[in-house]
């Protein structure tokens, strides 16, 4: 009973129109339809990731583009979350602070890229700096906007419950602004993410970035193909795994607007 | 003269809503304590001075202006692009609830794929040249901005299309009165999503192949070690990057005005 109601929830459409997408994929490389020597079968590019991960080179390079990833949404978390909430909590802080993060927000992260090439060479800093300063922005906004955006009603009730203000926080605010909180967590992920493959492109040769280039200039398309999808099938996972972690733990947080 | 007036009034009042200017005293702070604090020229913080003579260095030598022109060409073109053609795809696939289904996946795969991750594979196909450049942008910048239309298609209230069948509008009208209005803020919320894309994409490109652009200009002054260049490079960037972001907010505003959101309460 259960799993006919879970095979039901699965988008059989959906997936017959991958299968027959690759399998044309397939069919018109194998026919010689495409005659394009660069354009590999899906299945060279799945014999090209087995290879890949039997020499062990695909795990390497995946590791340390999730650690990279991990480090660089760590500092980014601390930085935003920690000038998120001086900014909700001070309007003074907001005064003096606020027009200073609107003009450094729109820079674009890539921009940094020969900044941290300057001051450290092709390196893990290098790789972080990158990483690091696009990621964050939609933490702090988040939290700021979390914060500043409870109701004043909240903050009536504390005092009513005679609340000490640092109870005020522990107990009201600071849950009340959560749910925005870890949406702007979510963000800054799925950004730190993009930027650690923008990173090791242009920054640092390592992880499955530098992967796709180095394989690029191999002339090696099916590697070049396995590592493409890797960082997709890495990218899915990242999205929709934190989405569900994040939506059980604080259902709240899926009503907040991204 | 009523109606410009009112166009006026509200370009003032959303002017009003920009945070204090005092805000930016910590970045004025940190540069002119910069400048001071500078002993000798450190060639890795160098003072902001010398980021000025290094941007005009490079204007004076004719690259800057051709650069710059180059890069916002490629973000202006690439990003109506996509707003073509996310808009149209978008619309259809929403319109057809079994379409958008049956190729839910596939989008979502795509949705996913980090965009920086397809510039090898286009250096690799398309070669080095322009039209690479912007076939880049284009389709990294499309993703977002069909998948909102998509879902903003979905979601119009069947009300509104019972209106439709009753007032026995033709497909044209159909699309004016009732698609457009509804998924004109989904089409700018995709926009305000693709638009820093497209700039790092545009940036990304430049400095990994050195075609003509602002992304080109800044590795080139990394790779001669002209410190003072990068930094005042940087800035510029920054500028680029409020500057559009800007415009974009007015457009923004300008049309949300003519289309404002729906929310129809039944």
């Amino acid at each position: 009973m259960a799993s006919q109601a879970w095979s039901s929830r699965i988008n059989w459409a959906g997936l017959s129109v991958c299968a027959l997408m690759l399998l044309v994929w397939e069919a018109s490389v194998r026919l010689k339809f495409i005659a394009f020597e660069f354009f590999p079968a899906p299945s060279s590019i799945l014999s090209g990731a087995v290879r890949l991960a039997r020499e062990g080179i695909l795990l390497e390079d995946l590791s340390h583009t999730l650690l990279s990833i991990a480090m660089g949404w760590t500092i980014a978390m601390v930085i935003g979350v920690s000038i998120g909430l001086l900014l909700g909590f001070s309007p003074v802080a907001r005064k003096f602070g606020l027009a200073s993060v609107e003009v450094l927000r729109p820079m674009p992260g890539i921009a940094f890229a020969p900044l941290g090439l300057l001051l450290f060479g092709f390196s893990l800093q290098t790789e972080l700096v990158v990483t690091v300063l696009p990621a964050i922005w939609p933490v702090m906004i988040n939290t700021m906007g979390g914060i500043a955006n409870v109701h004043p009603r909240l903050t009536d009730v504390g005092r009513t419950l005679r609340l000490s203000p640092t109870e005020i926080v522990r107990h009201l605010l600071l849950p009340a602004a959560l749910p925005s909180i870890v949406v702007g967590a979510r963000i800054s992920l799925g950004l730190a993410l993009v930027m650690a493959i923008v990173a090791e492109i242009v920054g640092n040769p390592a992880g499955l970035g530098y992967g796709i280039v180095r394989e690029q200039q191999a002339m090696n398309p099916d590697l070049m193909f396995a590592y493409i999808a890797v960082v997709g099938v890495l990218g899915i996972i990242l999205n929709a795994g934190v989405l569900a972690l994040t939506t059980a733990l604080w259902p709240a947080s899926s009503r907040v607007a991204a | 003269m009523s109606r410009r007036f009112s166009k006026f009034s509200f370009l003032a009042q959303s002017l009003s809503q920009l945070p204090s200017p005092l805000g930016l005293l910590p970045l004025i702070v940190i540069l002119v304590g910069w400048q001071m604090l500078q002993t000798g020229n450190s060639p890795y913080f160098p003072p902001p001075s010398t980021w000025w003579a290094g941007v005009v260095q490079s204007a004076t030598a004719g690259k800057l202006l051709p650069a710059c022109t180059a890069s916002l060409q490629t973000i202006v073109v690439g990003l109506l692009l996509a707003i073509g053609a996310g808009a149209v795809v978008g619309i259809l696939i929403g319109i057809s609830p079994r379409a958008a289904r049956a190729v839910g996946p596939l989008l979502e795969f795509f949705r996913a794929m980090p965009p920086p991750a397809i510039v090898p594979l286009a250096i690799l196909f398309l070669g080095y040249d322009e039209r690479m450049k912007l076939t880049i942008v284009a389709v990294s910048a499309m993703w977002p901005i069909l998948l909102n239309t998509a879902s903003a298609v979905e979601r119009i209230h069947p009300i509104l299309l019972d209106v439709a069948t009753a007032f026995h509008l033709s497909l044209s009208e159909r699309i004016r009165l009732i698609v457009i209005p509804s998924v004109m803020p989904s089409i700018l919320l995709g926009i305000r999503i693709a638009l820093p894309l497209c700039i790092v994409l545009t940036l990304l490109v430049e400095m990994l192949t050195s075609i003509e652009g602002i992304g080109a200009l800044m590795i080139a002054a990394q790779r001669n070690f002209q410190s003072g260049q990068v930094y005042g490079l940087l800035v510029l960037v920054g500028l680029f990057g409020f500057l559009i972001n800007t415009v974009f907010s007015i457009v923004q505003a300008v049309i949300l005005r003519r289309w404002p959101p729906r929310d129809i309460q039944v």
